[in-house]
């Protein structure tokens, strides 16, 4: 206890030496848990507006071949996947039903591209509740079986106001051209970090474009109580599924293939008869962005290594500057009897503290930082809405890579203090006396 | 007396019956896809687009291009402008392919897709099969400049076709087609095509100068010309993906 109260008091001897090696770990600290937190909330809250915005966590999609081998989206009838909800009790909070479809809209001779979403807007209301509209309402659409609600970004390109009628371009589920007409009567704000934002209407005229029966549509979205069981469910439903009608496999053979991708590359090559269904997850969807968190967290990681390489540097240079200026101390305490391993000890306590010092001090700026940015309302109308909550910043540290990132900072300043503080215990009590430094 | 009556009276009426008589449209439609399709030869030329869209500058693009009907092939070089030069289409039975000389990689892509920013459809240069596509819902009589036309009105046989209704303006002392206009399923006029001029190409009557008007997006329009055309052999390795990736290089 007592060469823990010496190192403690031997930091205060220096202070502005101690607060500065100890700022620069805090600096370090800062920055990769900045990074930590930023990653620890990214998936989640990527994945929270991607099932907002896909209407679910669970999809399921009917694929039908042509005559002519051309592959088909649609569900003529959904009584087999609703029997299988209901007998495998999938804990669903919401069912969508969408349809969709890529248009070109045309209006007084300015064109916009844009992916229509059609839905059951009365069954919606959870989604109409994440949706801010900066024009218009829900229910002036549904009151118009030909409205549209359009982002502000193809409004102004298009230069048409709510209750302008725009015309649409598209093709049917078979690929025929179609016209039809849209009415504005909402407007959103483009919220979109991966392309436009889809434009909404109701699915009984984006059916009737795309030719399909007022019953049919090409996409049931399972929004689930809780997005821990997507998995589960998942397995599940296609379990249950596989007994009753043609699915598309599920398992890829190939563990880094994206099995949306695999199963498109199955609906290409593979030839089958009648409704084939492919079940897909908000999960797999995830994957890719998964993969960009690992990538994330791996330069975060190699961040800390690089900047604790320096900080190391200059902890290692302070520690041979303490040597020489207790040179003649630590021949004092060694002639009255210090043992050489209680000298390591003090300079590798200081060392530790230090660190400890360091690392409180950033996660307490890293956490206020952290409290302040959480606080701004950013706004929907950001490129980086995906990445927030609502708008706002969220964080999220696990306590391990608290302790994790402590554990590597601890290790690193003790190693760097170590051999200054193997030579101090190494010096010979006359020789350090006799020392003229 | 009353003989010469009733053999007058029969004349008149056969005479009447062989002016309205309806004319063998599935024949004409056989004939027009007959004239549209080299099924006997190869057959090449060089297409050049000229399209305008209000204020936007007129856009050329100049396009090399290889059919051989009989196997459903079709391949497409874009010459002109510059920075679109060298890709290219590839149309294998029912696959087309589009390869981008700077990822240098095929993607998949459709005859229903426009070339290159024009109003043409990579179709519109492709074999017609407007029998097999396509029936005789309505004609009727009509002029058009002139000359004396079938208006036929088509309705399509699939639901696979691009356009579910066609109007075909064909001259009626010769299976030429003047005029096409191309209808949506929910019966808008999308696409006027005028066939203002026709060469002949050994025994066939091909349109050397095409005009398509968008009737959507009013002032937009493409004139199609044709130059150079040709029915000599073409080697085997024109239609591959191999031949469109060495002419890059």
């Amino acid at each position: 206890m007592r060469d823990v109260k010496m190192a403690f008091r031997n930091l205060t001897r220096q202070k502005k030496r101690t607060v500065l090696l100890a700022a620069a770990i805090a600096f370090g600290i800062y920055i990769i848990t900045m990074i930590n937190g930023f990653t620890g909330s990214f998936i989640e809250n990527v994945s929270e507006n991607f099932s907002n915005l896909m209407a679910g966590h669970i999809f399921i999609e009917g694929v039908e071949k042509s005559e002519t081998g051309k592959t088909l989206s649609l569900v003529r009838n959904d009584d087999v996947l609703m029997s299988a909800i209901e007998e495998t009790e999938t804990p669903w909070k919401y069912i969508t039903k969408r349809s969709d479809m890529n248009v070109t809209l045309i209006f007084e001779g300015e064109t916009a591209h844009q992916t229509v979403t059609g839905a059951d807007w009365e069954s919606e209301e959870y989604f109409k509740e994440r949706i801010i509209l900066t024009q218009g309402t829900f229910a002036d659409l549904q009151a118009e079986r030909q409205g549209i609600i359009l982002s502000d970004k193809v409004a102004d390109k298009l230069n048409i106001q709510l209750g302008d009628r725009v015309i649409v371009k598209c093709q049917t589920y078979t690929g025929q051209q179609n016209v039809g007409e849209f009415v504005m009567t909402g407007m959103l704000v483009d919220s979109s970090l991966f392309g436009g934002s889809a434009a909404y209407a109701n699915i009984g005229y984006v059916n009737e474009l795309l030719n399909l029966q007022p019953n049919e549509y090409m996409s049931m979205g399972i929004y689930l109580e809780d997005p821990n069981l997507i998995d589960d469910t998942a397995v599940s439903l296609y379990e249950d599924l596989k007994f009753k009608v043609d699915v598309f496999e599920r398992n890829t053979e190939d563990d880094d293939e994206n099995p949306i991708i695999a199963m498109l590359e199955q609906a290409d090559e593979e030839e089958w008869d009648g409704l084939r269904f492919r079940l897909v997850t908000l999960n797999d969807v995830m994957k890719e962005v998964q993969q960009i968190v690992d990538v994330l967290n791996t330069a975060a990681l190699i961040i800390l290594l690089v900047l604790f390489a320096i900080i190391m540097v200059g902890v290692t240079n302070t520690f041979r500057m303490v040597l020489m200026e207790r040179t003649k101390e630590i021949g004092t305490m060694r002639a009255v009897g210090m043992q050489r391993g209680i000298v390591r000890k003090l300079f590798l306590y200081e060392a530790f503290f230090i660190a400890v010092i360091g690392v409180i001090v950033g996660l307490i700026l890293a956490s206020i930082t952290m409290l302040i940015l959480m606080q701004i309302n950013w706004g929907l109308e950001t490129p980086a809405f995906m990445l927030m909550k609502n708008g706002y910043m969220t964080f999220k540290l696990p306590a391990w890579q608290v302790l994790l990132n402590f554990g590597i900072v601890s290790v690193l300043t003790l190693f760097a203090a170590f051999f200054p503080s193997n030579k101090a215990a190494g010096l010979q009590p006359a020789d350090a006396l006799r020392s003229t430094k | 007396m009353k003989l010469r009556f009733i053999l007058t009276g029969l004349l008149l009426i056969s005479s009447v019956f062989t002016v309205f008589a309806e004319p063998d449209f599935d024949q004409i439609l056989i004939e027009i896809d007959k004239l549209g399709s080299f099924e006997d030869t190869d057959f090449s030329c060089v297409y050049t687009f000229v399209s305008e869209k209000p204020g936007e500058e007129t856009e050329v693009t100049q396009a090399r291009m290889f059919r051989r009907d009989a196997s459903e092939q079709f391949v497409m070089l874009i010459l002109k402008p510059e920075y679109q030069k060298g890709q290219g289409y590839l149309k294998v039975d029912e696959n087309v392919w589009f390869y981008d000389p700077e990822s240098r990689k095929f993607t998949h892509s459709s005859m229903k897709e426009n070339v290159q920013n024009s109003e043409a459809k990579n179709s519109d240069m492709d074999g017609l099969s407007l029998a097999e596509d396509y029936e005789v819902d309505s004609w009727e009589l009509g002029k058009l400049g002139n000359f004396d036309t079938y208006i036929l009105s088509l309705k399509a046989l699939n639901d696979e076709v691009t356009y579910p209704r066609l109007k075909v303006w064909v001259r009626t002392d010769a299976t030429i087609v003047l005029k096409e206009e191309d209808y949506s399923l929910s019966d808008r006029l999308m696409r006027t095509t005028y066939f203002p001029k026709y060469v002949k190409v050994g025994m066939r009557y091909v349109p050397s100068q095409i005009l398509i008007v968008d009737n959507l997006q009013e002032g937009e329009k493409t004139q199609m010309t044709m130059k150079n055309p040709s029915t000599a052999d073409l080697p085997d390795s024109v239609f591959s993906k191999a031949y469109i990736e060495r002419v890059n290089n």
